[in-house]
């Protein structure tokens, strides 16, 4: 199977990368970029081919493509990759805005071609354990979630994660979607209502940016079941990890705690006076690319579709709607 | 200085254990039924006074540990009589009851010293130390975590009756809502969930809060009854300006006991404890007895007591009512 990717203004590309390498049944054909120097860096950097436009890797029919463009450029270049027959597997969040991810969603089914929405958390081992605990009704009924997902401010890595008009928002837009899709999942239900608080002005980033870098939300559930998440950019540069992912369930049988980072190694290095943690845990990306090769092989749906990216989304902007006014909002967005 | 001791519940006895640390006389202990306080009174060589008038007529100092709709009528009745009052926390079961009670105080003369104990607790002054030190800049977003499981009495369980207690948001909550004020400045509005204002019979109480301070800071106040005996949790994360602190019990145990079942069933009320050499409830008591001793400042004021309620008590409306609260600046905390 030929999978390419398609812009690596996304970090995550650079992880994807490996992730396809290491699927025995995939082959790697290389990548575009629009912008040049970018794609002649990573082709270099990864040894991959680099193909001299988007049409130009599209041409040679691969089964897959992985977008990695900006939050607000992924519409044009899953339009592409649909009107070309190719499945895709799009980075998060979907789009950064409701129309754009609907158009997403409807050109791929309209092409009949997979979209996979990039949620790595989906295959994160203690993520799946605890879904297995929750499906077989051992923690008993949930009551409430305590969520965070907070990390360093990511501008050392691509300046447009702070671009309002490019990443579609701040930490907020971030880091809601994973545990906002996470949650809808272990609960199967929907969210109807979102109260949020943000801030920038004193966060350890402050001055930096315009966007928000501190964000706490309480989202209520079709079944009645609350759960906050913290999605601040709240990690000095200097903290041993980029962030990480945490959910507390308080349910009928007491208290679940997942701390999705955790499997990491102290490492203290005198020379450089560092301290870093090194982590252990399996890769939960290479389970979401696994996926998406095996929903092209049998052509199935993924187990993360399109429409859990649109979902995922919707709770985001309700996010900004929430904190604009001070008030919850109600979903589905008009 | 003569100190009355109203209750012998968990708080009674533990303030007693403080009282004997200072210069000051344990003069006598109140309990209803009159005789529950006998064992007290024996342990201490104090009184078991008859009725609260008695033990008005005979002290300088009234600690009032009694269940939480108690505290009203009590700090009147003391501020009427010119007596100094410490009382627990909550300060009163309303708003207005609280600010009936600064104002009594006030008019008095008398202090009014509510029992934050959390203040005391070494890793959270110590916290607020290293934040008011700037070592880690301004607060922007501050995460609070105080859990346990529902707290048990064989009989007369005020805790779980809201009307006495308020319930786990009012009577636990309170805790880490008076140190995100401690910590970030005053509150400008709240928004809060629980389990028990959706399933008023669960047998658990949880509730998440997110505070809005006037300064911008935002924070996440986490309170469990939910949790399996004998857990007990305290956590606080504060990310500022310049730097980020996380203190977490259970990571940061200095002792941890594996040892195999015993039949032993855990307490009725959970105390957090880390091995010190003093207890936080003791520096509370010292702290206490100092301001009271030598008119010194105190570091929880009676605002400090009312501004916590205010801020409970809107958290308990906002998840009666599912609005966010805001809070109407009160003219004694101002002042």
């Amino acid at each position: 199977m030929r999978i390419g990717i398609m812009s690596f203004a996304h970090l995550h590309a650079e992880a994807y990368i490996h992730n396809l390498r290491a699927n025995p049944g995939v082959e790697m054909i290389g990548l575009a970029d629009e912008e040049h120097a970018r794609a002649r860096h990573f082709a270099g950097l990864f040894n991959a081919r680099l193909y001299p436009s988007y049409e130009a890797m599209l041409a040679e029919q691969p089964d897959g493509v992985l977008v990695c463009s900006e939050n607000a450029n992924h519409r044009p270049l899953v339009e592409l990759a649909a009107h070309a027959g190719v499945h895709i597997l799009s980075e998060k969040p979907l789009a950064t805005t409701l129309a754009d991810a609907q158009a997403i969603v409807d050109v791929c089914r309209n092409a009949g071609v997979i979209l996979m929405t990039a949620f790595p958390m989906r295959f994160s081992a203690p993520i799946l354990e605890v879904k297995a605990q929750l499906d077989d009704g051992s923690l008993g009924q949930i009551y409430a979630c305590n969520t965070t997902n907070q990390g360093q401010m990511p501008i050392k890595h691509r300046p447009w994660f702070v671009d309002k008009q490019l990443a579609g928002g701040g930490a907020v837009m971030d880091h809601i979607v994973h545990l906002a899709d996470l949650l809808r999942w272990y609960l199967g239900s929907e969210v109807v209502e979102v109260y949020a608080q943000t801030n920038h002005t004193q966060s350890v980033h402050a001055g930096t940016v315009e966007v928000e870098t501190g964000g706490l939300v309480m989202l209520t559930f079709a079944n009645g079941v609350f759960a906050s998440i913290d999605c601040s950019w709240s990690k000095p540069l200097n903290y041993p990890t980029w962030g990480g992912l945490t959910m507390e369930l308080i349910s009928e049988r007491g208290l679940t705690v997942i701390d999705a980072f955790s499997q990491n190694l102290n490492i203290y290095n005198q020379r450089q006076n560092s301290h870093y943690w090194s982590y252990w845990g399996s890769d939960a990306n290479q389970g979401m690319v696994n996926e998406f090769v095996e929903a092209i092989r049998e052509q199935r749906p993924p187990i993360v579709t399109g429409e859990d990216g649109y979902k995922a989304l919707e709770v985001a902007l309700a996010v900004y709607a929430s904190a604009a006014v001070g008030q919850p909002v109600t979903l589905p967005l008009s | 200085m003569r100190v009355g001791i109203a209750g012998v519940g968990f708080m009674g006895s533990t303030h007693a254990a403080g009282w004997v640390e200072t210069e000051a006389t344990i003069a006598g202990f109140l309990a209803q039924p009159p005789a529950q306080a006998a064992a007290l009174a024996r342990q201490y060589g104090a009184r078991v006074y008859p009725d609260y008038e008695a033990m008005l007529a005979d002290v300088d100092v009234v600690d009032i540990c009694t269940p939480t709709h108690l505290h009203y009528d009590m700090v009147l009745k003391a501020a009427a009589a010119g007596k100094q009052i410490i009382c627990e926390k909550p300060l009163g079961r309303t708003l207005t009851q609280g600010r009936e009670m600064v104002a009594a105080c006030r008019a008095a003369g008398v202090k009014l010293l509510v029992a934050h104990v959390v203040r005391f607790f070494p890793e959270y002054a110590q916290a607020r130390a290293v934040v008011a030190n700037g070592d880690i800049g301004q607060p922007a977003v501050v995460r609070l975590t105080r859990g346990t499981f529902r707290p048990k009495k064989a009989a007369d369980n005020w805790f779980v009756e809201f009307d006495k207690s308020g319930g786990m948001m009012l009577d636990l909550m309170i805790h880490d809502f008076d140190y995100a004020r401690w910590l970030a400045g005053e509150v400008e509005s709240v928004f809060a969930k629980n389990i028990s204002s959706r399933h008023p019979n669960a047998p658990v109480d949880y509730g998440l809060a997110i505070l809005k301070h006037r300064n911008g800071a935002i924070s996440h106040v986490e309170g469990s009854w939910a949790y399996p005996p004998p857990l007990f949790r305290t956590r606080f994360e504060i990310a500022g300006a310049d730097g980020f602190l996380e203190f977490d019990s259970g990571r940061m145990a200095a002792i941890s006991l594996h040892l195999h079942q015993q039949a032993a069933e855990a307490p009725d009320v959970p105390l957090p404890s880390s091995p010190l050499r003093e207890s936080p409830y003791t520096t509370e008591i010292k702290t206490f007895y100092h301001a009271l001793a030598h008119n010194a400042p105190t570091p929880v004021s009676a605002a400090d007591g009312l501004a916590a309620l205010q801020i409970a008590l809107a958290a308990i409306q906002s998840a009666q009512t599912g609005v966010a609260v805001t809070l109407e600046p009160l003219p004694e905390v101002a002042a």
